[in-house]
């Protein structure tokens, strides 16, 4: 942590504040990339948007399992180290070798190394590093920082706890569209048909972009509940494989029509303005209308510099930089992102599966950025990880076809400038035990599960609200007890500095 | 003014269902020969609700208390009111069933920002001394809570009922606004004008009435809307069919029309991993036939079959009804490999689609499809997976939270939903579930091929040991039976098969006869065919037909479907609730376009070979047949539109880019056919639409008024509002007239792609 603070100090003496930090602190690192830093000099200085920020949520649909992606590195034997993670993965072929981590080391351990996945890091193909190096090299850059065993909660929860049936839990644990639900919701006690993406964008709205041209939340991943609000409705628009100024376009009008088509266009246009007493005709013109507007805001493109890898989520990461670049044409200050990577349901050949999402997420991740640095507005753009849940400990089957089932607690990344970045965060157990790591025991404290056949599902340690309420924090939702609780009805659970795990400012 | 017998001149926001000129000919011409044909058929329109106000103005009549005697209400002061508030106001023209009481009313508020508080009607009561008055009390607390209160000081109320809704009214909140400052768009109905009337009858049936068509046919709006709502989509033979022979004896027909009008397909399953000779790969070993990888490992073949039956299929109600039920009991091809396999899951949505819900229960649970899907096939007694016990009672039967008969949420004392289950049933459940698996017994399993995964037969307990012998208990509800499983203690062999099947009945039976089954399934399937927030009342009426099909049957799909058809509020040439209807969903909505223009293949020569699931146009509404995205279906049930108190399943997938994508769904096959230039051996028909019918009445007409009501008939049953018929007119008159194609086009374009199509009223 030493190292991360010495860096601060400079920037701040430094005095710059065009400059994200992030994008000096990267330059110190990549003394290669000049063209990149003069890049930044030029759009540096019209930055009218010094107050713009934008939050990006990346989905892993159908649970990731995180054991597989941050593993114990060390062999520490007071707390769950390689040996105890090899034992429970290496007999049935799911354990990642050692050797083939990706170190890194974690300042509130100690400096006990962990390991990420070899597929984080750069890869290479036929001897070339393909699109860029990954995530792995933001950890040492202070700019990915790591929340494990973070889940659904509706209150700090021991295993005692937990096991206690009239003690409040989420409701539908290990179920696909309950977990998703209450990750994109934050709201784990009951149904909730809003999402807090939405909800932030319902208070902010009108404070931060009062005469945007898009709704402040986008999805690049269809209708999601996240996404959706009192009032909000999200834009949803197809990844950067269609150009923005076609996302939304109405075939048959050409860019300007005449005569019998113009007719039809006004037309079109005036429909959209009559018959509202219906309450749902209103509402269906009403996305229309949207779609219609942010539709012409969209026609004038500025494409990205940074190569993105043609994959979904590739093109989704960069659909989103092209709005970002685009933030001054939009009028917005403040924007909510999400994109959707999915697969992760792997029941069964789980090694072969992560190889290839691992590396689809993190290219795209790493792409996007780089970039912000060279948009300039890195220290604006945080980007964060969400998903169904962890998945067991305990694998399912063997051999070649080996999987993991539904389980709980999960590791996320944080990524961005503004991110304190290269350690991990969260909270521990109400009671004091536990660990920022679970600890790898099968039935043991960490475990839902016990008798003869635990599976390792973790109780979480860190909720989604926390997780979530600490990036909104950051974003500039008020934090009067009002709006939290509006926002994050079950937050006032977690007692203390609860929207402040302390990954972002 | 509001109109009364006798009274003054239809306010003008019902001028829209004026008589055209056009029409009126039609009309005349055409009385004679419906009517005797729809003997069976009563009048479908409910009469229109009225408000009274004070004689002098629009602001309703309304205090806290009930007023008992005419005398009392003439008395009623003009007052404001407050949240929280007992609100008691009064209507006449109503004409209630035995047992329709105060759940088949809502009380609106809206303001000038067009925000919407709903209130629950508590109690209503018809005057002793002059009825055909009714007294209606209400709390004024918002039922959803969604809006702050009103900050301006007058907003405009109104009833619905029965899909239609009341002349809006004043009403004062928080202070008493000026008599003379009416509120815009307020309508009054003065109360004197109501005790003027001699009788009963005269307050009940007043002016308002039947918004007697405008197009077509007696009742011809009721009876379009009636196709929306059973089938794909209206054509003119079927509307001449329905027309011949009443709603009834259609409906009678439809239960017993054979299905499919195509057979389903019948392919044999293939292994999991794609042989040589079906691989997609022609380079070594050539695929047999050359189609063979797409027929087999994709939903290619059951989804070009539904979207044939959707289009041209007979029994349309069965076929519609499954859709609907599978839209409850979801599998998907997101997960599921192969197409042949969702064809044993549909046979048992279509076969059961009139039976009844506990067959479907069964069949459901031990079909290898949903097995797989949720993950029941291969859940064991050490390894059990709760997966399908959770849905099974979730999304499929029950939900999450205990409900009355009418379908709102019970509460406990603090005003918190009540679960109806807990983890605990889950797990038990799980249990009683466990040892089920694919059919790999030849002796048992008929369809049984060695290195295939049998997804034809019912699961079975082929290995005894994988079942949990220990003692289950499952839900519990007032009146609940076999509730508790006793252990099998010391069973083996046949014993523990014999057990392991009667437990899952007696699970089964648990389930089935939970109370919330009946307005469970009975709000959703309504959903899905008539719209998308029934009043309490209308749940009510279907949930009781659930519960005893009056021949003590529970569980009888054929009369729920028929007592959800046949209702009031599903009934009625026009509805004028605002809040009534649905948006019609992807597969609907296309469907309904394709059907209204005849829809045939590219060249003209032959049917559409239904290929359209997987273009583009269509796939980019988000709802493509056999691939619902997760268990929780295309859109929840309980969607709220956003922004709105309302509920709207099918708004989850109504965004900015799907509402484009529909917009443009309609350019491309109004403009287009899709050509069959797809290579190869793939060789899809392509499609076009059969416009000539169009053009000539285009041809007939320079004004293009008939072309726009033509399509106000296929396509809108006769709603459309003549502000939309001004502002579509000029659009299409400015193609000149010898162009009647273009003409058509520009009408279908303008027509098609407006929300007010797009909302099934």
């Amino acid at each position: 942590m030493k190292m991360k603070g010495s860096r601060r100090e400079f920037l701040k003496k430094s005095g710059s504040c065009a400059l994200g930090m992030a994008a000096i602190a990267t330059q110190m690192h990549h003394l290669g990339t000049m063209t990149a830093y003069a890049q930044r000099a030029i759009d540096a200085s019209p930055l009218g948007g010094d107050d713009y920020k934008a939050l990006v949520m990346l989905y892993w649909a159908g649970g990731n399992d995180g054991n597989n992606m941050l593993v114990p590195n060390h062999s520490d034997a007071t707390i769950s180290n390689y040996a105890a993670y090899s034992a429970l993965r290496n007999t049935q072929g799911l354990a990642i070798a050692q050797a083939s981590l990706l170190p890194i080391a974690v300042p509130r351990l100690g400096g006990l190394s962990y390991g990420l996945h070899p597929s984080l890091g750069i890869q290479t193909q036929n001897g070339t590093t393909i699109v860029n190096n990954g995530i792995h090299e933001l950890w040492d850059l202070g700019k990915l920082a790591i929340l494990p065993n973070v889940g659904t909660l509706v209150r700090p929860l021991t295993k005692a706890q937990y096991q206690n049936s009239s003690f409040q839990k989420p409701y539908q644990l290990f179920s696909h569209s309950d977990q998703t639900t209450q990750y994109q919701t934050s709201v784990s006690n009951t149904q909730a048909f809003t999402g807090w993406g939405g909800r932030i964008s319902d208070r902010l709205t009108a404070g931060s972009n009062p005469n945007g041209l898009v709704p402040m939340v986008t999805s690049i991943s269809g209708a999601q509940l996240f996404t959706s609000g009192q009032t909000t409705l999200p834009l949803a628009i197809a990844d950067a494989g269609t150009a923005l100024n076609s996302v939304l376009n109405p075939q048959g009008f050409g860019t300007n029509p005449t005569g019998s088509t113009l007719a039809r266009k006004n037309a079109f246009d005036a429909l959209r303005q009559i018959d509202l007493s219906s309450n749902y005709i209103g509402a269906a013109s009403h996305v229309t209308d949207l779609a219609m507007q942010a539709n012409a805001s969209l026609q004038t493109s500025q494409e990205v510099t940074v190569t993105f890898p043609n994959t979904s989520i590739g093109r989704q990461f960069k659909q989103v930089a092209r709005l970002i670049k685009k933030r001054l044409d939009l009028n917005v200050n403040r924007q909510i992102f999400y994109v959707q990577i999915g697969g992760f349901d792997t029941h069964t050949v789980q090694l072969s599966q992560h190889v290839s999402l691992f590396t689809q997420f993190s290219q795209a991740m790493r792409s996007f950025y780089e970039e912000m640095i060279l948009q300039g507005i890195s220290d604006r753009v945080t980007t964060f990880t969400m998903s169904d849940f962890g998945r067991t400990m305990n694998p399912a089957g063997s051999g070649s076809s080996v999987g993991t089932d539904h389980g709980w607690g999960n590791h996320m990344f944080v990524m961005g400038g503004a991110v304190s970045g290269g350690d991990f965060y969260g909270s521990l157990r109400p009671d004091g035990t536990g660990n920022y790591y679970p600890t790898l025991t099968l039935g043991g404290s960490d475990d839902t599960d016990t008798g003869t056949a635990p599976r390792g599902r973790w109780i979480p340690t860190t909720s989604v609200d926390q997780y979530s309420a600490t990036l909104a924090r950051w974003f500039g939702l008020p934090q009067d007890a009002a709006t939290l609780s509006a926002v994050f009805p079950n937050l006032a659970n977690f007692p203390g500095t609860y929207s402040q795990l302390g990954f972002l400012p | 003014m509001y109109p009364f017998p006798g009274g003054n001149a239809m306010p003008r926001k019902f001028m829209y269902f004026g008589i055209r000129p056009l029409a009126a000919l039609m009309i005349l011409s055409a009385i004679a020969l419906s009517i005797a044909a729809q003997d069976d058929d009563p009048d479908p329109n409910s009469p229109t609700p009225i408000l009274l106000t004070m004689n002098h103005s629009s602001r309703v009549i309304a205090s806290p208390g009930i007023a008992k005697r005419r005398d009392d209400i003439a008395r009623i002061a003009p007052q404001s009111f407050a949240s929280g508030q007992n609100i008691v106001v009064f209507a006449t023209n109503l004409d209630l069933m035995k047992g329709e009481g105060a759940s088949a009313f809502r009380l609106y508020a809206q303001d000038s920002q067009r925000h919407v508080w709903r209130f629950t009607v508590t109690d209503i009561d018809e005057m002793s001394d002059s009825p055909g008055i009714y007294a209606l009390t209400a709390k004024l607390n918002d039922e959803i809570g969604f809006w702050p209160e009103p900050t301006s000081a007058a907003v405009s109320l109104y009833l619905t009922w029965r899909g239609n809704a009341s002349n809006p009214v004043k009403l004062d909140f928080g202070q008493l606004t000026d008599d003379a400052a009416d509120l815009p768009g307020t309508v009054s109905a003065p109360l004197a004008d109501a005790l003027s009337q001699k009788n009963k009858s005269s307050r009940r049936v007043a002016a308002a009435a039947p918004a007697v068509n405008q197009v077509g046919y007696r009742w011809s709006g009721d009876r379009a809307r009636f196709q929306e709502q059973t089938t794909f989509g209206m054509t003119s033979t079927q509307d001449n069919s329905i027309r011949r022979i009443g709603l009834r004896r259609w409906l009678n027909m439809q239960f017993e029309t054979p299905y499919p009008s195509e057979a389903y397909p019948n392919d044999p399953p293939k292994p999991s991993t794609a042989p040589a000779d079906c691989d997609n790969d022609q380079t070594v070993t050539p695929d047999v036939p050359e189609t063979c990888y797409r027929d087999t490992y994709s939903m290619y073949k059951p989804q070009t079959w539904f979207m044939r039956e959707s289009l041209y299929g007979n029994a349309q109600l069965r076929h519609r009804v499954a859709w609907a039920l599978s839209q409850i009991w979801v599998t998907s091809g997101v997960d599921i490999q192969q197409g042949r396999y969702m064809v044993e899951y549909h046979k048992i949505l279509s076969n059961n689609a009139f039976g009844n819900y506990r067959d479907l229960m069964k069949q459901m649970t031990l079909n290898p499809t949903m097995g797989a899907y949720l993950d029941m096939a291969g859940s064991t007694k050490t390894n059990p997976n709760e997966n399908y016990a959770r849905e099974i009672m979730q999304l499929f039967s029950i939900g999450l939270f205990m409900l009355n008969q009418d379908g709102t949420l019970q509460t406990d004392g603090n005003g918190n939903p009540i679960p109806t289950y807990d983890q605990n049933v889950v797990t038990n459940l799980t249990k009683v579930l466990t040892g089920w698996t694919y059919c790999t017994v030849a002796a048992n399993c008929p369809n049984y091929v060695i290195g295939t995964p049998n997804y034809l037969d019912q699961l079975r307990l082929n290995n005894t040991a994988n079942h949990d012998l220990t003692a289950k208990t499952l839900l519990t509800y007032p009146g609940s039976t076999t509730t508790n499983i006793a252990a099998c203690t010391g069973c083996t062999g046949t014993a523990i098969s014999t057990y392991a099947a009667n437990s899952m009945d007696q699970a089964l039976d648990n389930i089935f006869n939970h109370p919330n089954l009946a307005p469970y399934v009975s709000r959703t399937l309504i959903q899905q065919l008539v719209t998308s927030d029934p009043t309490p009342a209308y749940i009510g009426r279907v949930a009781a037909v659930f519960n005893n099909n009056g021949q003590g049957v529970r569980g009888d799909l054929k009369s729920v479907v028929r007592a959800i058809l046949l209702d009031p509020e599903a009934r009625g040439d026009a509805k004028t609730d605002p809040n009534y209807g649905k948006l019609r969903e992807p597969v609907l909505f296309a469907t309904n376009f394709l059907r209204a223009f005849g829809v045939r293949s590219a060249d003209g020569t032959a049917l559409f070979d239904g290929y359209i699931t997987g273009r583009g146009e269509f796939t980019g509404m988000s709802q493509i047949p056999f691939m619902s995205p997760t268990v929780f279906n295309y859109y929840p049930p309980d969607y709220k539109v956003p922004g709105t108190t309302l509920l709207g399943p099918e708004f989850a997938i109504m965004n900015t880019g799907t509402s484009v994508t529909r917009a443009n769904f309609v350019y491309r096959f109004t403009y287009n056919a899709i050509p069959i230039a797809v290579s190869a051996p793939n060789s899809p028909t392509g499609l076009s639409l059969d416009l000539t019918d169009l053009q000539t009445i285009a041809a007939g007409d320079s004004t293009a008024n008939q072309l726009v009501d033509e399509l106000n008939r296929r396509l809108m049953h006769g709603t459309m509002s003549s502000q939309m018929k001004a502002i579509i007119l000029p659009a299409v008159t400015s193609i000149t007239a010898t162009d009647t194609l273009g003409r058509v086009r520009q009408a279908i374009y303008l027509v098609a792609t407006s929300s007010q199509f797009q909302v099934q009223r």
